[in-house]
């Protein structure tokens, strides 16, 4: 309805021995290890070395 | 001897006096971008509840028959995707904290009541599409469910039951969990870092 | 063991109250920022991907398409061999699909809570309520008035007959010839009354005019092939992890994934035991249980010390502070109010 990337057909999947997970899960999965990976290098704004005060 | 109210209103005062619940400054080793993560699961939250409410103000069936209620729909299923994944990565973050040091177990013990009642509350969420998919979790579901016996009055086939349940307790249920866990957090404060071992001075004997 | 020192209380101890610097900090924004943010994210995804929305299955559309299917299940309800009327409770009290752990019988003692009993409410009774048809009517006193026995002879018969069956899509089936009784007549008039979508409104509202339990139509629809053959095309089923995924290409819901593991994997044969959904509910509560109680768990509330993913969390203030080991944080702004 109106999308623009149409999510209807279906999903490939991605199979190991036992495991089977569709692609778009595996990609939330891989996007949250990310993420979460990023977050623990980068600084909150507006966070700056407390070194001192402010 | 003092009155309910009183002793209610000192209670607060005394757990959360204003600086605390709504404080202007916060400990300098909150520098990690890790520290976001509540608060955009508390966004994402919002947003559930907001694209909630204007699907429960025209009924379950308007996202069927009108392209926006289907856009709303879109917007509250996003959002419960974005809810899990905030949620899930600020608990990672707070289980490599160990957060639950220094008095704030029942922070811990919160946030994960907070994750488990989510879990129910998203199934009656996906009972209450009424359609395919609808059809099929509330059929298999309810093998699981009977299967301890909380099908005798948890019935996944009951469409208006599990509607009742999606709209109103359990999100209810989530808000109140959710208050509690925050509250908890300004009430105790975030977590100080875990000493490191050189800062720390004499090992002392294990416990 | 404690290499770094400190025993689990004193790191309790030493995390309970905080006296260095701190720094200005606005709560109000972060948190309509962050919800900004997300409604944004929201918005987007939304506008760019949808979400699915696929059609419910109803009794006409797989009485329909499916014709032999529809007929094969309405029979078995009759014979009181489907699966809704072997089920047990809560439905009623046959027990092929009761569970239980070791004793503990939940399911059995809970009782026969929402009643359903196959042979009427799925044919005999949806049959009595077509009006103008005294053939049909006496076919099913006949059935209703014979004996088990009689009843059973026919049903059989009928069901190996289903195996030679044919059928045209909206029409009816055709079995070959042979002794069913009453039995014949009755499957081919619910299955007409089925594809004129007569029965999905029986099965809901025959009891009262406003209704919106559909236990009954969904444990019918269950019984047959049609939701189960659109599952496997849509990766739902149990066997394929379905418990995590969503219709077409949308994600699901990942965090169902350490539930539906315990289907996947073949501990102990536990996929295949008969009381694998409870075994998998008692399993996933005594786990849930151990995550709310992590602080108090010895080993577990450890493994952060051990694996210092926090080294990289506090790098900034580590590096503030380790100049002077001794003497704690430097100073810095006291907040205006504590």
């Amino acid at each position: 309805m109106g999308a623009i990337v149409n999510l209807n057909g279906t999903a490939h999947y991605v199979h190991w021995h036992f495991f089977l997970m569709s692609v778009p899960n595996v990609v939330v999965v891989v996007l949250m290890l990310a993420v979460f990976t990023v977050a623990l290098f980068l600084r909150a704004p507006g966070a700056r070395r407390p070194g001192g005060s402010r | 001897m003092s009155s309910w109210t009183e002793r209610v209103r000192e209670f607060g005062l005394r757990n959360l006096p204003p600086e605390k619940l709504l404080p202007d400054s916060q400990p300098a080793y909150m520098t990690s971008a890790i520290y976001l993560f509540g608060a955009l699961t508390i966004g994402a939250l919002v947003v559930i509840i907001a694209s909630g409410m204007i699907l429960a103000l025209k009924g379950p069936a308007w996202w069927h028959v009108a392209s926006v209620g289907h856009f709303v729909n879109s917007i509250h299923l996003w959002s419960v995707e974005l809810f899990f994944f905030f949620m899930v990565i600020h608990l990672w973050g707070k289980f490599w904290m160990a957060a639950w040091r220094g008095g704030r177990a029942r922070v811990w013990m919160t946030g994960a009541v907070a994750f488990l009642v989510a879990v129910p509350c998203a199934f009656t969420g996906y009972l209450s599409q009424q359609n395919f998919d609808s059809q099929w979790i509330a059929t298999q579901g309810k093998d699981g469910i009977n299967s301890l016996g909380v099908g005798a009055f948890f019935n996944a086939l009951n469409f208006g039951q599990m509607y009742s349940y999606h709209i109103l307790l359990l999100p209810l249920a989530v808000v109140a969990i959710v208050a509690l866990h925050i509250l908890l957090v300004r009430r105790h404060g975030i977590v100080p870092p875990i000493p490191l071992a050189d800062s720390v001075g004499v090992a002392a004997p294990e416990r | 063991m404690n290499r770094a020192g400190l025993s689990n209380a004193e790191l309790n101890d030493a995390a309970r109250n905080y006296d260095g610097p701190y720094r200005p900090y606005d709560i109000v924004k972060e948190v309509c920022v962050c919800t900004g943010v997300v409604a944004l994210i929201a918005l987007v995804l939304a506008i760019v991907f949808s979400s699915p929305d696929l059609p419910p299955s109803t009794i006409a559309s797989w009485s329909r398409t499916m014709p032999t299917d529809f007929v094969t299940t309405a029979l078995s309800e009759l014979d009181g061999t489907s699966e809704t009327a072997t089920y047990g409770e809560p439905y009623n009290h046959q027990s092929a699909f009761v569970q239980k752990i070791w004793f503990i019988d939940l399911q059995k003692w809970l009782g026969v809570s929402h009643p359903v009993n196959a042979a009427y409410d799925f044919v005999i009774e949806p049959l009595r309520m077509i009006p103008d048809d005294p053939s049909l009517q006496s076919a099913v006193s006949a059935y209703k008035d014979a004996p088990a026995k009689t009843q059973n002879a026919w049903t059989t018969a009928y069901s190996s007959a289903l195996a030679k069956a044919r059928a045209k899509l909206d029409g009816p089936v055709t079995v070959p010839a042979g002794t069913y009784g009453p039995v014949a007549p009755m499957m081919s008039s619910l299955l007409a009354l089925a594809q004129s979508g007569g029965l999905d409104g029986d099965l809901l509202t025959n009891k009262q005019f406003f209704q919106t339990d559909y236990t009954k139509p969904l444990l019918f629809l269950e019984d047959g092939n049609a939701l189960n053959d659109r599952a496997t095309y849509q990766h739902l089923q149990g066997t394929q992890w379905g418990m995590m995924n969503e219709t077409g290409s949308y994600p699901g819901q990942v965090w169902l994934w350490l539930y539906t593991f315990w289907y996947q994997v073949q501990i102990g044969g536990l996929g295949n035991s008969p009381n694998v959904d409870a075994i998998v509910m008692a399993i996933m509560g005594v786990l849930s249980l151990a995550f709310i109680l992590i602080p108090f768990l010895p080993g577990i509330r450890s493994i952060p010390r051990r694996i210092p993913i926090y080294k990289l969390i506090w790098r900034d203030w580590y590096a503030s502070t380790e100049s002077t080991p001794d003497a704690g944080p430097p100073p810095g702004r006291a907040p205006a109010t504590r």
